[in-house]
């Protein structure tokens, strides 16, 4: 219920367009069924005229017949094009929004998440939301709307027939979409998490199918997601069914409509309370009436399947951001030391402190190279650097002013990172480089090639700067793509440069001119080395020593 | 669209069944507008009271109830036909994806693959529920409408003649231009999926760029594209809907009109001008039904490209042959003349040659590029040659039975993937959920430097491993997926760059632990760094796609030639900490 609310207010915005589309849609509709009942009631009259022999008005029916024809055909097309322009246009806004609640979760916030579960968020159920605002919301008022019409139009004729419709609508409108409810609701649901599941599979097996080839996995898993597919499948089948039944059950009620108002007319008719053109009028529009309800039981089976949607949205959106900003934020300094302090980091879950008691001053234009086994914390130092997690204990602070009185993003202006997974786009080289600053020139990218041994490579390439770097950057090796993305730290302009294993997958050789050729480019700058190779130390100011999560001189 | 109708036949069965039901029930509705007339004409002409037209109404409840039998199992076999077309396709694309392999699937946005699996192949749903079920009955249930009226009323029956064919005419004009909007909206669709997935993916690089609040403005545009494309293609939808409605309602009123009148002047009975007004909006409904189909089948067309461009990708594998190894434990590698190009032209192999003896440990040392990951990706049954030959134990690679092969390898990737499972399941790789050997993972972790971190994961060895090993250090997750190739009991090991990520203790632990594996095995092992391959018993050096130099470290460094200086170089500028 509670979500049902929050998509509501979504709408807000479009409240006029959907007012219109309500309206012109009540509107089409009853000009459907007063051009039916209409035309009924005209034959009949005329019929009748005929029979007796004496004239009728016949201009002012005719033209309401035609009149309607054309109100019905033209409140259609508007209608659908009003609701689905403002649907659309929600749905856009609702994918950025969500984007934009996303990221302040990165990376902590969303290390549970697997990126196809969170892809399918942005895609499949912001996507499911336009159930909600186009096949249900405006629907179930026109239905309301239309039906009362209806009932009240009946009422002047006939009470007992107006009686009759409105517990047939009852049963056409509510209570059948409420068993529909109850039957459908698990399915629905689950298709929404199995669509989940089966994008997160898909991206899982395609990320990793060398190794699902390799360990004999690849059929197995082609199987499951088979059998995932026909799962969801087998859920689509229970609900086709179910809708099939819901729309052979309105179809129903509103043959039983029609016959109960001849059941109930054709006496009226006998005894005079009713006139004949009358009884033809009154059965069609018993009848075709229900175009309205039609739509209502298929909407109210999408519901549990949308409003999971919905609260998968929420649950994401609703997250507290791991690490919040200050109210009142510090304007970050240029320049400055960055300072550790009795620093401890615990990470969530985890029953070891990945760090104890760091302290480590990083002044401006000092090097200092850290070193340590794997898993020791020196990742975790950056980390903690770029306020990515907070320390559990202790201080860090950046030209003195304590990170948590800073803007974060403003803060990581400071830095520009190497990290130990840095990820490639999918898009051409250069796009990659100027993800780090989009206004760079080719020749400023040039520049950051060489110092990381890349420009080479890259101008061999048939299209150079504009190759394609496939899916995540596979088709480069490791040590391209590490390369590449030692180019990308160094088009940021910032006083701090942190480099995390930047040299991982490079010969030797490489290794050597890499680090070499970006001290003497950056060498004015703060660096902080993550290695755990003896390399290059010689131009290191300093070497810190990590050893599980404390430093050891 | 040719694909879309090559699938029909899985569907055939069923589209006949809901067809000939739908058919049925048309055939229905013309008998209760022939009643609902009797009726009205009785009570209205001949003055008839309830107990005149007690016969016919009694026939009208027997009716519904089959009419609502007949709509519920029709549109359950439309489903039924949709449902086989929808498992079929999906597991076609899936089974195609699995042997395109990661070489054939590389530059292919991960993204594009996943709304190709799930989206296109629902949206080709409709095609089969919807449109297939309705273009059948456009031919049958106005023709039999029209039988129905013609000895009544001929006039209303010229009206519906005339009418009736403008109305396709009418789409197809409309239509004409929207195949092709279809399709750049689908376009734009996996696109933006792409897109997506890699932002999501690269969340965290983009903070540390300050670029993810300016990538919130290229998600705002790529939706908006999206949304602007889909309403283009919305828009023209719904503009031959008007003009479908627009027909099929003015017909309806002009034939209540010329109805009308007649009637007044005497020309025509009432009940045959009851019967034609209600079967008038009938006529029609099929049309109607196939003029919204019509925009389904647009959408099927546009996605089945899609679902097409993946199926039609070539699989660069060699497909697998039947011929088993026999048990030994090392085997034997031989490379002739072996080349390859890719389709774009690049030449990743130029004639290499070489020989790996059974239990040999041989190093593949060359710069970036040189071929060494395409020798692995040969050798796991991830490409085919352009030419020359590629041998295990003498027989060519071509006619290997693959999974046996693979059965044989331990492999420890340039950058190892971390399913979606525990950390056990991800060493035994058994992602099903099975029972895993824990002794025996627990003996590979260890070998891998693994054990200690893995205990101390807040539920051990259960602990959910995210994706790209989140959650855990780089060398942390490397020895995970090292820990994997321990965990097989292989006679052919192929590691590239084993101990990436790793300090110098864990490097040589493992080192020492690799030694142990391969004791026996063949092993051949990619190293960026040359320290790493001292041990092994021969270097094979390549350059550009070439064998330039082969020989023990020893004879290498005597040589003075590529490797030699390789190796200078590697020791330059290094003191010990
Ligand atoms: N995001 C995280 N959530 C929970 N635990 C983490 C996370 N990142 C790291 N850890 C844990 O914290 C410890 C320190 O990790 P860190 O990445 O800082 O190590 P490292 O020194 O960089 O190691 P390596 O050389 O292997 O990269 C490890 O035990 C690791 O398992
Ligand atoms: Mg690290």
């Amino acid at each position: 219920m509670t979500e049902i609310i929050r998509l509501l207010k979504f709408f807000r915005v479009y409240r006029r367009w959907i007012a219109l589309s309500i309206a012109l849609s009540v509107a089409a509709i009853a000009a459907n069924i007063a051009l039916i009942a209409t035309s009924g009631w005209f034959i009949t009259a005329m019929g009748l005229a005929g029979l007796a022999g004496v004239a009728m008005n016949y201009f002012t029916p005719a033209a309401m017949i035609r009149g309607f024809a054309i109100v019905r055909t033209g409140g259609r097309y508007a209608e659908r094009l009003i609701s689905h322009e403002a649907t659309f246009r929600l749905l856009a806004v609702l994918r950025t929004w969500f984007y934009e609640r996303i990221e302040p979760l990165a990376p902590a916030g969303l290390q549970a998440f697997r990126s196809g579960d969170l892809f399918t968020r942005i895609r499949n159920d912001i996507d499911r939301l336009e159930l909600f605002f186009l096949r249900l919301f405006a629907p179930a008022a026109v239905a309301l709307l239309v039906s009362l019409m209806v009932v009240m139009v009946l009422w002047l004729y006939d009470g007992r027939i107006a009686l009759t419709q409105f517990g047939l609508f009852a049963l056409a409108g509510v209570l059948l979409p409420a068993a529909v409810l109850r039957f459908g609701a698990a399915p629905s649901e689950r298709i929404t998490e199995r669509t989940a599941r089966l994008n997160m599979l898909v991206v899982d097996s395609v990320e990793g199918l060398a190794e699902l080839h390799l360990y004999g996995q690849a059929q197995a898993r082609a199987a499951s997601l088979r059998a995932l597919s026909d799962d969801i499948i087998a859920d689509e089948r229970r609900l086709a069914r179910l809708s099939a039944i819901s729309q052979a059950g309105v179809g129903l009620a509103a043959n039983l409509a029609m016959f109960l108002a001849l059941l109930l007319a054709v006496p009226a008719v006998a005894l005079g309370h009713i006139a004949p053109p009358e009884l033809t009028m009154l059965a069609l529009m018993a009848l075709v009436s229900f175009e309205a309800i039609t739509p209502i039981p298929l909407a109210i089976q999408s519901l549990p399947g949308t409003l999971a949607s919905a609260r998968r949205l929420f649950a994401i959106a609703d997250a507290p951001p791991p690490v919040r900003d200050p109210l009142e934020p510090v304007p970050v300094p240029q320049q400055g030391d960055l300072v550790f302090e009795g620093v401890c980091l615990t990470y969530p879950g985890a029953r070891e402190a990945a760090l104890t008691d760091i302290d480590l001053r990083l002044a401006p234009g000092r090097r200092i190279a850290v070193m340590g086994p794997s898993g020791a914390g020196k990742s975790s130092l950056v980390g903690l650097a770029l306020r990515f997690w907070e320390p559990s204990r202790g201080r860090i602070t950046y030209g003195g002013v304590a990170l948590d009185r800073m803007p974060s993003d403003e803060l990581r202006r400071r830095f520009s990172v190497v990290s130990q997974h840095d990820h490639l786009f999918t898009a051409t080289i250069a796009d990659n480089l100027r993800v780090a600053n989009p206004g760079a020139s080719d020749a400023d990218l040039e520049d950051a090639c060489r110092i990381a041994q890349i420009h080479e490579f890259i101008v061999a390439q048939p299209d150079g700067y504009r190759t394609y770097v496939g899916m995540n950057g596979l088709k480069l090796s490791g040590g391209q793509a590490r390369r590449l993305a030692v180019a990308r730290a160094l088009l940021k302009d910032a006083p701090v440069l942190v480099l995390d294993e930047p040299t991982e997958g490079m010969d030797g050789e490489t290794e050597q001119a890499l680090l070499a050729a970006v001290m003497k480019a950056r060498s004015d700058r703060a660096v902080l080395l993550i290695t755990h190779r003896p390399v290059r130390l010689e131009t290191m100011n300093e070497i810190v020593r990590i050893e599980n999560g404390r430093v050891v001189r | 669209m040719s694909f879309l109708k090559a699938q029909k036949p899985f569907a055939a069965r069923y589209l006949t069944l809901s067809v000939a039901l739908s058919a049925a029930n048309g055939l229905l509705i013309i008998a209760q507008a022939w009643l609902f007339a009797a009726i009205v004409a009785a009570v209205v002409v001949e003055k008839r009271d309830l107990s005149g037209v007690a016969t016919w109404l009694a026939a009208l409840p027997p009716l519904f109830l089959a009419r609502a039998g007949l709509a519920w199992a029709a549109e359950y076999f439309a489903f039924q036909a949709a449902a086989r077309v929808k498992s079929e396709l999906r597991a076609r694309l899936v089974s195609h994806v699995m042997k395109l392999g990661p070489v054939g699937l590389a530059g292919e946005a991960t993204g594009r693959i996943v709304s190709a699996v799930t989206d296109a192949v629902q949206m080709i749903e409709p095609y089969f529920m919807r449109y297939l079920t309705a273009v059948p009955l456009v031919a049958i249930l106005p023709l039999a409408i029209l039988v129905a009226v013609l000895p009544h009323d001929w006039l209303s029956a010229t009206v519906f003649a005339v009418t009736a064919p403008l109305i396709p005419l009418f789409m197809i004009l409309i239509g004409a231009g929207a195949e092709r909007m279809n399709q750049r909206q689908w376009r734009k669709l996996a696109r933006m999926s792409g897109h997506l997935l890699d932002v999501i993916q690269g969340l965290t690089t983009l903070k540390i760029f300050n670029a993810s609040r300016s990538e919130a403005a290229r998600v705002a545009q790529m939706a908006e594209a999206y949304r602007r494309d889909t309403m283009t293609v919305l828009r023209l939808a719904f503009l031959s809907s008007l003009v479908l409605e627009f027909f099929a309602t003015v017909s309806i009123a002009v034939v209540a009109v010329l109805t009308g009148f007649r009637l007044m002047w005497g020309d025509m009975v009432f009940f045959d001008g009851l019967f034609v007004l209600m079967l008038a909006p009938e006529f029609y409904m099929p049309l109607r039904n196939m003029g919204t189909a019509y925009h389904a089948r647009m959408e099927a067309v546009g996605a089945a490209e899609r679902v097409v461009e993946i199926l039609d990708m070539p699989v660069p594998g060699s497909p697998s042959g039947t011929r088993k190894l026999d048990g030994g434990r090392g085997c034997a590698v031989r490379f002739d003349g072996v080349s390859l190009i890719f389709p774009d032209g690049r030449r990743a192999l130029d004639g290499v040659s070489f020989d790996i003896a059974a239990g040999e440990r041989v190093a593949l040392v060359g710069p970036s590029g040189s071929g060494k990951s395409t020798i692995f990706n040969l050798l796991l049954g991830f490409v085919a040659p352009s030419a020359g030959l590629v041998a295990i134990d003498g027989v060519p690679f071509g006619e290997l039975a693959l999974d046996d092969w693979r059965r044989r390898i331990a492999y420890l990737p340039q950058r190892p993937h971390l399913f979606e499972a525990t950390a056990a399941q991800n060493i035994a790789m058994r992602l099903d959920g099975a029972d895993v050997d824990r002794e025996a993972v627990r003996q590979a972790a260890r070998q891998a430097q693994a054990d200690d971190f893995i205990t101390a994961l807040p539920r051990g060895y259960d602990t959910p491993i995210g994706e790209h090993g989140a959650g855990l250090s780089g060398g942390e997750a490397q020895r995970l997926a090292l820990a994997r190739a321990f965990y097989r009991d292989a006679s052919f090991v192929l590691l590239d760059e084993a101990t990436a990520h790793l300090d110098a203790d864990n490097e040589s632990l493992i080192g020492r632990a690799v030694d142990q594996l391969s004791r026996g095995r063949t092993l051949l092992a990619i190293a960026h760094r040359l320290d790493t391959v001292r041990a092994a018993d021969r270097i094979i050096v390549l350059d550009h796609g070439r064998v330039v130099e082969t020989g023990s470290h020893q004879d290498l460094l005597a040589r003075g030639g590529t490797y030699a200086q390789l190796w200078s170089h590697s020791r330059e500028g290094r003191i010990e900490p």
